[in-house]
């Protein structure tokens, strides 16, 4: 081949992949469909596009289990754009299609939930918390969801009304500095936790910070009560039902409240005002970084530690149990497993009527909860960080952008888009 | 001791599994150890106790029950068992020890100081009391009982005595200059010592080395010299270490070549030229050290000086081999190897050239090519392209295709040189050049002319680094060209050697420049770019309206992902990298 004609191949190939096919000169189709399978180019970003449409009062449908969760969304000039500054896949698709899916979807294990409302989402965590160290933080700004941080004045002085979702990560509501206290004893960003804590728990009026936290978790059950969303990650999933649990049993060490924990704790606990767990033993030793029994892998327990294995999502039928399929749409169905403080969640420590949506088959600890109080709903899942399987204090923070797939991150933000499907429509 | 005493008891326990399957029913032991296995700790506590009821002295039950108890929480409970232990006859050291590790745990240091005591007078010459007082001490975080226990064991027993655990006490209270003094009697009495003593000082803050190098410094031994210059060489300065023992020689002695093996031993981990001279140095020492592998030594050294840069250095090595009657032939060729490349480096090209041509016909022929494409390239960066396109015109081999490409385009030979460097195909050489060849590549590609001798001569000041000279003429040869015709890609790149200069204003005119001439892929190129520009200054807003108008203007291409990342960046959606 001549150079020449090489070069013209080249260049008008090189012409082609980048001419312009903007909005400007592209006809809207009548939906865009959001395939959440294996041909999507950014999954996690598709829950961002969606929850945006709902913020600008558009509408959208969540297609359970037809093609792993795919999203229909109206097909305006406004949302094709989002898509494609995000870099989400979408199919442009006609009212015919739509109906043939729809056909599809009648015949088989699937659903069509509709999503109306973008809901409230606000993230407990304090002021100055590193933006890079909550999995849940991270998803939300990948995906560019909006939301709110909230702390203990907030939670304390009845704010959370005015929000639909709250998320929990690694917050330990025992007041015991998630017991870093004597390891990480002259750690810099320990005295500014513990002063900050401390400090708050004057200002509301609390003796120490254990009663602070313990007030909070309280905040938080009437929350979920009266209506609102859970969602709770790693050691704030433990610590918030042991914190309820202990209503006038002293379950904090020393370094906390100034007295010991009480040696008959586990003796004294009232199960009754938990959430999931019940019957847990705790743990006794305050250098060790453990709670109770209810965490299955004891990651800082050297003679506990279990190894890390996978999880395998669980099945549920889309029309009968559409909360649950919700919660559990993905593309994978087995995940490789990440430790947290509070990794799992052991099988014999579950109140009757939590949900397991996830579990390591053969072993005797489930990976991710859910249940219902009152009139609210929440979740639980066990583990820090679903791409940084070993999470250690001091890590470099996940970029997300080196995810876009992740299958762990996808189980966060389904429970970002749980609360916007329509009420009615739920039959659990 | 204590896990010996334990490991002791689990096989005895494993034998008395084994035992009983000839038994009806297993015995109370081997119930206890099964369900100690199977952690269920609260019932095996429960069967040893009933073992004790009978047998309060049993060593095995005790120590089941000590670990059926700790990981309960509950080994404090243990007391009363030990106290009827204790009153059946004379204690063990085992039980001994089992007892001054539950009143640790118990909270109760005069027992455990009473329990020392009846112990020595069983042991009075042995260090276990002591030792075994304060790792248990330590294990409950007490780090002053700890102290006390180790002070006592060496008020009773001498001075260097329990130097090891008083160092690793002083270590982690922070007292460096105990640590070290501690240290050094520790390694003193025991040279197996050293490595821990590196090892926990090394983790030292930084605040805290400036006292253990001072301390270290007036002691003036060997081995304080010795653990010295491997701190330094671990906190950063592996010259300053390597030349610490070479200053120390005289107070090493002996230990010198060991000495020396553990600094390269440290230095091996590193990267850089500071490590690379570290190397380099010690290697030289060691070769004088040891004069039977001199050449060896000499050999690596002179290597390990011109990977850091200091050609002269390596000279001098070389130097030293090339009289040395010793060197084998196979070792001289090395050498000669070594000079040329040392030559080419320091850019002597004419003498390099003569020592080539000399050494060649005795060369391995992969080797001879790896040389003669660097000397080719030492050629290409003295501007002496005939020279560099004589040497390597029968060289077919893919590096040698890949070289004669750069060759032809810094001629501004273009057509030929597409066709070398696409003959060369994207693998050949280290990756910085594949890629630098497929970039070059890539320009030729959207460029018409056969000949632009312009950009060659551009190119190759690029190449000698003269980039501020390469960025201006790239921007005349770009804007001489039709846009379309590689006039663009030209400015492009023009736009990224100012920008990689430090140039940032001549930069952002070059890319907006390259942005308005409206030639699809460069102009997307160029956004990214600019917007990278934009993000690096603060000014975020400007660069998410521009990536956004990107990516919404020309969604499938190339670029696109890379504009959504700087996008995500912008946004703070992602970590900054």
């Amino acid at each position: 081949m001549k150079r020449r004609t090489f070069l013209e191949i080249g260049a008008g190939s090189m012409a082609a992949a980048v001419r312009p096919r903007g909005f400007a000169g592209r006809r809207a189709a009548d939906y865009l469909l959001v395939p959440m399978d294996e041909g999507q180019a950014d999954h996690l970003k598709a829950y961002g596009l969606t929850f945006r449409l709902l913020e600008r009062a558009g509408k959208a449908e969540w297609f359970l289990n037809y093609r792993n969760g795919s999203f229909l969304l109206p097909g305006d000039r406004v949302t094709a754009r989002d898509a494609a500054l995000a870099g989400v896949t979408v199919e442009p698709i006609d009212e015919a299609a739509v109906f043939q899916i729809k056909a599809e979807i009648k015949e088989s294990n699937m659903d069509a939930v509709p999503l109306e409302k973008a809901p409230k989402v606000a993230v407990y965590a304090p002021p100055s918390a590193a933006p890079w160290d909550d999995a849940v933080t991270m998803a939300l700004q990948y995906a560019g969801i909006g939301f709110d941080k909230v702390w203990d004045e907030e939670v304390v002085g009845g704010k959370l009304k005015t929000y639909d979702w709250l998320h929990l990560h690694h917050e330990d509501f025992t007041g015991q500095y998630s017991k870093f206290f004597l390891n990480y004893n002259g750690a810099p960003w320990l005295q500014d936790m513990v002063e900050r804590n401390e400090r708050m728990a004057r200002k509301l009026g609390f003796r120490d910070v254990p009663a602070d936290k313990r007030a909070v978790a309280y905040g938080i059950f009437q929350f979920v009560d009266n209506g609102g969303f859970l969602f709770a990650m790693c050691t704030a999933s433990e610590t918030l039902d042991l914190a309820l649990a202990s209503d006038g049993v002293d379950i904090a060490a020393s370094f906390a409240d100034g007295t010991p924990m009480d040696s008959n704790a586990t003796a004294k606990m009232n199960w009754d005002r938990a959430l999931a767990f019940q019957g847990a033993r705790l743990e006794q030793s305050p250098s060790l970084a453990l709670f109770s029994d209810i965490d299955g892998h004891q990651v800082n327990s050297p003679d506990r530690r279990q190894p890390l294995g996978t999880f395998t999502l669980f099945n549920f039928s889309a029309k009968i149990d559409p909360v649950p399929a919700m919660l559990v749409q993905n593309h994978r169905q087995v995940i490789p497993d990440f430790y947290g403080l509070t990794t799992s969640f052991m099988k014999n420590r579950l109140k009757p009527g939590v949900t397991v949506l996830a579990d390591e088959p053969g072993a005797p600890w489930a990976k991710y909860l859910r249940g219902e109080r009152g009139k609210g709903t929440w979740c639980f899942m066990g583990g820090h960080d679903p791409e940084d399987p070993q999470h250690q204090i001091g890590d470099a923070p996940t970029d997300l952008s080196l995810h876009p797939h992740s299958p762990g991150y996808r189980l966060i933000l389904n429970n970002v888009l749980f609360p916007a499907a329509k009420k009615k429509e739920l039959k659990t | 001791m204590r896990r010996l005493v334990s490991s002791v008891v689990l096989a005895f326990a494993m034998v008395s599994a084994g035992a009983a399957q000839d038994r009806p029913g297993p015995d109370p032991a081997t119930r206890a150890f099964d369900l100690e296995r199977r952690g269920q700790y609260a019932a095996a506590a429960e069967v040893y106790r009933s073992i004790l009821v009978g047998r309060p002295g049993d060593l095995g039950a005790l120590l089941g029950l000590e670990r059926s108890l700790t990981p309960q929480n509950k080994l404090a409970e243990m007391l009363p068992d030990l106290r009827k232990a204790m009153a059946v006859g004379q204690p063990s050291a085992a039980l001994y020890g089992l007892g001054v590790r539950v009143a640790v745990v118990a909270g109760v240091p005069d027992t455990a100081r009473a329990l020392v005591a009846r112990w020595v007078v069983v042991e009075p010459n042995s260090e276990a009391p002591y030792q075994e007082w304060g790792a248990a001490a330590l294990s409950a975080r007490d780090r002053a009982q700890a102290k006390a226990a180790y002070q006592l064991g060496r008020q009773r027993l001498g001075d260097a005595v329990l130097a090891g655990e008083l160092a690793q006490l002083a270590t982690i209270e922070g007292d460096y200059e105990s640590a070290v003094r501690e240290w050094l009697a520790a390694v003193s009495r025991t040279p197996g010592y050293r490595s821990a003593a590196v090892s926990l000082l090394g983790r030292a803050p930084v605040t805290g080395r400036p006292t253990i190098l001072r301390y270290l410094e007036a002691v003036r031994t060997g081995a304080a010299e010795r653990m010295a210059a491997t701190l330094t060489i671990r906190w950063g300065d592996p010259v300053g270490g390597v030349r610490r023992l070479e200053r120390a020689a005289a107070q090493i002695g002996e230990g010198m070549v060991e000495a020396l093996q553990d600094g390269l031993d440290e230095v091996r981990g590193a990267s850089g030229r500071e490590a690379g001279m570290a190397r380099a140095i010690g290697l030289e020492l060691l070769g004088a050290k040891i004069p039977a592998q001199s050449t060896r030594y000499w050999l690596e050294s002179a290597q390990a000086y011109a990977d850091a840069g200091d050609q002269g250095s390596a000279r001098r090595m070389l130097g030293k081999l090339a009289a040395d009657p010793k060197a084998s032939p196979t070792m001289a060729a090395s050498a000669t190897s070594t000079l040329v490349s040392v030559l080419v480096a320091e850019g002597k090209m004419e003498e390099a050239a003569k020592q080539f041509g000399q050494l060649k016909a005795v060369l391995a022929e992969e080797e001879r090519q790896g040389l003669q494409s660097r000397l080719a390239e030492g050629w290409i960066r003295a501007g002496k392209l005939d020279r560099a396109d004589q040497l390597m015109a029968k060289d077919s081999t893919i590096e040698g295709l890949a070289v004669r490409g750069r060759i032809r385009l810094y001629l501004g030979d273009l057509g030929e040189a597409a066709s070398l460097l696409r003959l060369a195909g994207p693998f050949a050489g280290a990756r910085e050049a594949a890629v630098s060849r497929t970039t070059a590549l890539a320009l030729l590609q959207v460029i018409d002319e056969d000949s632009l001798p312009t950009l060659g001569a551009a190119l190759l000041k690029l190449e000698r680094h003269d980039s501020v000279a390469a960025g201006q003429e790239l921007a005349r040869v770009g804007g001489a060209l039709p846009p379309d015709r590689g006039g663009a890609e030209v400015l492009l790149l023009a736009g990224r050697v100012q920008a990689g200069a430090g140039n940032r204003v001549e930069a952002e005119r070059l890319f907006h420049l390259v942005t308005d001439l409206k030639v699809a892929a460069s102009a997307a190129q160029a956004t990214v770019e600019l917007a990278r520009i934009l993000v690096a200054t603060e000014r975020k807003p400007q660069a998410v309206e521009m990536l956004e108008q990107l990516l919404v203007s020309y969604p499938t291409s190339a670029v696109a992902p890379q504009a959504r990342r700087l996008l995500d960046q912008a946004k703070g959606a992602i970590p900054p990298s």
